[in-house]
């Protein structure tokens, strides 16, 4: 079965070629190709799933990885393939993917119902599922840089889907370039792991790295190249501005660029390419720093922001942020397990945020409230998915949080990422439950009463979603030989790791946990802790995450001082000297000359035979002297 | 007679023709002009084959097949003449330029 693995992106991607061709004529075939292709492909992926354990053998701990590869073109001695590789980072993403491509397909039908453009919808959302599947399940690095900005223009066209509003067209090229940006270095590092072992195939250059094939500096330069594609994909600070304005999008978007595709993707990169990242200390503890960096400012940025839809990336932000501190930290295990978690849990927290914006047309928190009156089942699924995220035990957040404050804590400066995970564990639980309780409790706000539940089709894979979110953490726990947990499952070289708990940083987190959400009881719910009380005492640092740390005007004055200034000078250059000098020179040198010399040409017969004559004697005169 | 007499009357002959073609107007007398640095050359080639070489007359046959050749070029001329006198109503060279830069 798992040769056929290779139809679990096709799948989607032929129901793109077909939505995008013959979608006009046969508009009500659009949804069911889209989602018929998405279901065969999340069917598939049990097959698969199933297959990789009946040929691992068991009780190897070892990992297994499925290796199917064809030959695509020969240039010399390089060989380029297509090809697969499955193992279990690579299911734990197929499932991911299928699984919240679909559900997010089937909440499309309600909530773009009413879109002119519906089929085109359909037709991206499946072809930016499919690349991402493709990325997920690429042996080889060209194959996965190609997957790799399929995401990137799927995205492009996805956020930029209302591109009648400006900022929505803003957005989109803002998301494109910025990743763009990162994506550079993502292709000079799979350049130069090329020029180094002369291929682009995983399974090679991981024999290489091991083999001590390649030098220090090229495993940290690689590392340091490629994950800069993780950074803009995956909107790590610097380049994580693109995230809040992806928001744009339709909803559905959304919520699949935040679960599944798109911001995954750098993650997954880092996690695929960890043997890397294990050669190279420099390069783990950038990983580590950057995560914790952007989890920081983004948690921060949560705090404040007031559109729900953009709390929601920030929190996104800062979950990223906490994959890469475990990445970091050595442990793809707590990484993947995060990843999961989040996916689910973050799918239903968009997917509730669209069902909200369209059942009470609002999306700044501040004017709603009460919510729950109106909104009873979109109340319990975002319930669930938020103090998932929040870190509530039993919910399936804790397991993972708490994976990756442990990983954290056993990595390089242990003491002070721990404290960094667990100051952002605080965070995350505070604006989760500010999010929740200004949204859904308190009074119902004027403008909301007409606020109504929305249609089965947006409930029914929120509550899936909200499920497998809030009973994931049961995936840490070993059940059989096969399965002696995740940690088990997704095998990476030392890091075998069973799940275990550290009471105490468990019981700090919870405890932090619990606090977060109390101290957001105070505030939104019984208002004994007034919020303007507290910006008044910190109104600068306020006023600092209010303005996103104003990076934004900070790319803003780089782009009007800096490079339109160098774009105007070379643009000078360019028309001064190899324009005007370089191209137009030559043709007015032989202009003039032309206009000189044709004075020559008299027509007069005399003056052509003079000419012959005074020649002849020249050259008879210059052979006698020779003589 | 010696050969360096027969040399002057070809070189006078053919600084004449020179002359003839570069101060005449009228194209018949270019023609002409031409005509007569031609026939020193032939008297050139005659003179060298009796004076060095008497017996093998070389110089005598290539001078025949060059007035053959002269003489197809003169029918030749005079056509061309002709037409542009007919064009042009002038057979004057210098207003024949319409070659002119």
């Amino acid at each position: 079965m798992m040769e056929w693995a290779w139809l679990i992106p096709s799948l989607p991607a032929m129901a793109f070629a077909f939505m995008a061709t013959l979608g006009r004529r046969m508009p009500n075939w659009t949804a069911v190709a889209a989602t018929g292709s998405m279901g065969v492909s999340f069917a598939l992926f049990f097959f698969v799933f199933a297959d990789w354990f009946g040929a691992k053998s068991f009780p190897d701990p070892g990992t297994y990885t499925f290796i199917y590869s064809i030959d695509w073109l020969r240039a010399g001695d390089a060989v380029l393939t297509w090809g697969m590789w499955i193992d279990p980072i690579t299911l734990v993403m197929l499932g991911l993917v299928t699984a919240a491509a679909l559900g997010i397909q089937v909440y499309s039908w309600g909530y773009m119902a009413h879109e002119p453009r519906f089929t085109w919808f359909f037709a991206v959302h499946s072809l930016f599922a499919a690349s991402m599947l493709a990325l997920v399940m690429a042996d080889n690095l060209l194959l996965l840089y190609i997957a790799w900005e399929l995401v990137g223009i799927c995205s492009y066209l996805l956020i930029g889907f209302f591109y009648d509003r400006r900022s929505a067209a803003e957005a989109a090229k803002k998301a494109f370039i910025t990743t763009r940006v990162g994506d550079v270095g993502l292709l000079i590092g799979i350049l130069l792991l090329f020029a180094q072992t002369g291929t682009f195939e995983l399974s090679a250059i991981f024999a290489a790295l091991e083999g001590g094939e390649l030098s220090d500096a090229v495993v940290t330069g690689a590392a340091i190249l490629m994950l800069m594609g993780a950074i803009g994909k995956s909107a790590q600070f610097p380049l994580h501005v693109w995230l809040p304005d992806a928001m744009e999008g339709p909803t559905p978007v959304s919520a699949l660029v935040h679960s599944a595709t798109m911001v995954v993707a750098g993650v997954y990169l880092v996690a695929r390419l960890f043997p890397f990242f294990e050669a190279s200390e420099s390069a783990a503890l950038l990983v580590m720093s950057l995560g914790a960096v952007t989890a920081l400012g983004a948690a921060a940025m949560a705090l404040v922001m007031t559109d729900i839809k953009r709390v929601l990336a920030y929190s996104t932000l800062t979950d990223l942020g906490f994959m890469m501190l475990a990445l970091g930290a050595g442990s793809v295990t707590a990484g993947m397990f995060h990843l999961l978690l989040h996916g689910f849990a973050k799918a239903v927290l968009f997917l509730g945020a669209g069902s909200i914006s369209h059942g009470s047309g609002q999306t700044d928190i501040r004017q709603m409230g009460g919510l729950r009156l109106r909104m009873p089942l979109t109340a319990v699924a975002f319930g669930v998915a938020a103090l998932s995220l929040g870190g509530i035990p039993p919910f399936g957040g804790f397991f993972s949080k708490d994976e990756v404050t442990l990983a954290v804590f056993h990595g390089q400066f242990g003491w002070f990422f721990l404290g960094v995970a667990l100051t952002v564990g605080f965070m995350k639980a505070l604006y989760m439950g500010r999010v929740y309780f200004s949204v859904f409790l308190g009074r119902l706000k004027p403008g909301n009463e007409h606020a109504h539940e929305s249609g089965w089709a947006m409930l029914l894979p929120m509550f899936a979603f909200a499920l497998l979110g809030g009973l994931g953490g049961l995936l840490a726990f070993g059940y059989t030989d096969g399965y002696q947990g995740f940690g088990y499952f997704v095998f990476a070289g030392d890091h075998q790791e069973a799940f275990h708990l550290n009471w105490w940083i468990a019981a700090a987190s919870t405890v932090l946990a619990v606090a977060g959400f109390g101290v957001a009881w105070m505030a939104y719910v019984t208002g004994s802790l007034s919020t303007e009380t507290v910006i008044a005492k910190v109104r600068p640092v306020h006023a600092l995450v209010v303005n996103k740390f104003y990076v934004d005007e900070a790319y803003q004055w780089a782009i009007d001082r800096v490079v339109l200034t160098l774009g105007n000078l070379i643009a000078f250059i360019d028309r001064a000297f190899v324009n005007d000098v370089g191209v137009n020179g030559p043709g007015v040198v032989t202009a003039l000359s032309g206009a000189v010399m044709r004075k020559v040409q008299t027509g007069k017969l005399y003056n052509y035979a003079l000419g012959m004559v005074l020649g002849f004697l020249a050259v008879a005169v210059a052979w006698w002297m020779a003589q | 007679m010696e050969l360096y007499h027969v040399e002057l009357l070809s070189a006078a002959l053919f600084a004449l023709g020179v002359y003839g073609v570069l101060a005449r107007r009228n194209a018949v007398m270019v023609l002409m002009a031409v005509e007569l640095m031609l026939n020193a050359v032939t008297i050139n080639a005659v003179a060298y084959a009796a004076f060095l070489d008497p017996g093998r007359l070389v110089g005598q046959v290539i001078t025949v097949f060059v007035i053959t050749v002269a003489a197809a070029e003169v029918g030749l001329a005079m056509a061309i003449i002709l037409r542009l006198y007919r064009v042009r109503a002038t057979a004057n060279v210098d207003e024949a330029d319409s070659m002119r830069g």
